[in-house]
């Protein structure tokens, strides 16, 4: 049974990687947020019983799971959304000529009220720093435009390092349609980055 | 560069953004100690070993509770389910003796004939021929 310091640390070690794999599922910072919090959750309510060694394969499966609840909660708000909005949509084309205009709001600036980023207003970075930091941006962008179970298979062998058989485990499938996912994933990538002019 | 070569360089390269701003790291850190505080309690000392059986036995409920409910629910169901069976085969052997005796009565042969050790063999060896 995993002991809750293991725990802590466990989480701990891939609470970071797993939101990156949040975002570039989702593409939105809170709700993976939201996903990692709640696989997190379930981790340990469920199986925090569970040996530490069972822990990086289980949360995994997790939070592949709560990124497929995502997009099936989504899909089903846009849905409720376009139903309800056919209704309203009567009532707001004919209430639309009576609401009153931005009047005063159109004047400002949003630049005067924009915040800055923690840390923007730090001394200029080395050039080398400025590169890495681009390189790794375009690489999260282009990971992002993957398809998923591509960009699943790719990030679960080579960033969690998991192998051929965890990986299947986790994504549900056969190991050769890991191997394949895979190939096609760095493929993909690479060929994507060198289009951008990045050599690895 | 083959396919492992890559990505590790990849996973190099992805490591280095692993540094998330202020808000976000305290977020991760508020759900990462709930998730810890909703984690079931351990089992402590000379209980350990007596702990882990129970949890076994207990499955998803824990304790001395879990362990009587997880025991308790199969005998339960198992006892319901014999006395269903039970029941059933009664009601299923009324039936058949009803069915009998209504064949025996609307029939056109007396019940007397069925008494005749005769006409037993009589049917017996009928049935045997079809």
């Amino acid at each position: 049974m995993a002991s809750r310091s293991e725990l802590s640390a466990f989480l701990e070690s891939v609470e970071r990687r797993a939101f990156k794999q949040a975002v570039f599922a989702v593409r939105d910072e809170e709700a993976a947020l939201d996903i990692v919090q709640d696989a997190m959750l379930r981790l340990a309510e469920k199986y925090g019983h569970r040996p530490a060694e069972e822990l990086p394969l289980l949360f995994h499966r997790i939070v592949q799971n709560a990124i497929r609840d995502w997009f099936r909660i989504v899909q089903n708000a846009i849905r409720d959304w376009f139903r309800r909005q056919k209704v309203r949509s009567l009532w707001t084309t004919s209430l639309s000529s009576l609401a009153p205009g931005r009047g005063e709001d159109e004047d400002q600036d949003p630049l005067e009220t924009l915040q800055a980023a923690d840390g923007s207003n730090r001394e200029e970075a080395p050039a080398e720093q400025l590169e890495r930091a681009q390189v790794l941006e375009i690489i999260e962008q282009e990971l992002a435009r993957l398809p998923a179970r591509q960009r699943e298979a790719f990030v679960m062998r080579y960033w969690e390092e998991l192998d051929v058989a965890e990986t299947a485990r986790v994504m549900g499938c056969s190991e050769g349609s890991v191997k394949t996912h895979c190939s096609r994933a760095a493929h993909a990538l690479a060929a994507a980055l060198r289009a951008r002019g990045i050599t690895l | 560069m083959n396919e492992s070569q890559f990505g590790d360089k990849i996973r190099h390269i992805l490591n280095q953004g692993l540094s998330l701003d202020s808000r976000k790291a305290a977020r991760l850190q508020a759900a990462r100690e709930l998730a810890l505080a909703r984690k079931r309690p351990e089992p402590v000392g000379v209980l350990a070993s007596a702990g882990v059986w129970a949890g076994n036995m207990a499955g998803d409920f824990g304790g001395w509770t879990g362990l009587s409910l997880r025991l308790l629910v199969p005998v339960a169901m198992l006892l319901i389910g014999f006395g269903a069976i039970y029941t059933w085969q009664q009601n299923q052997r009324a039936a058949e003796v009803e069915e009998i005796d209504a064949q025996l009565l609307t029939g056109d042969l007396p019940i007397d004939a069925y008494l005749d050790r005769g006409f037993q063999n009589y049917l017996k060896t009928r049935a045997a021929e079809e």
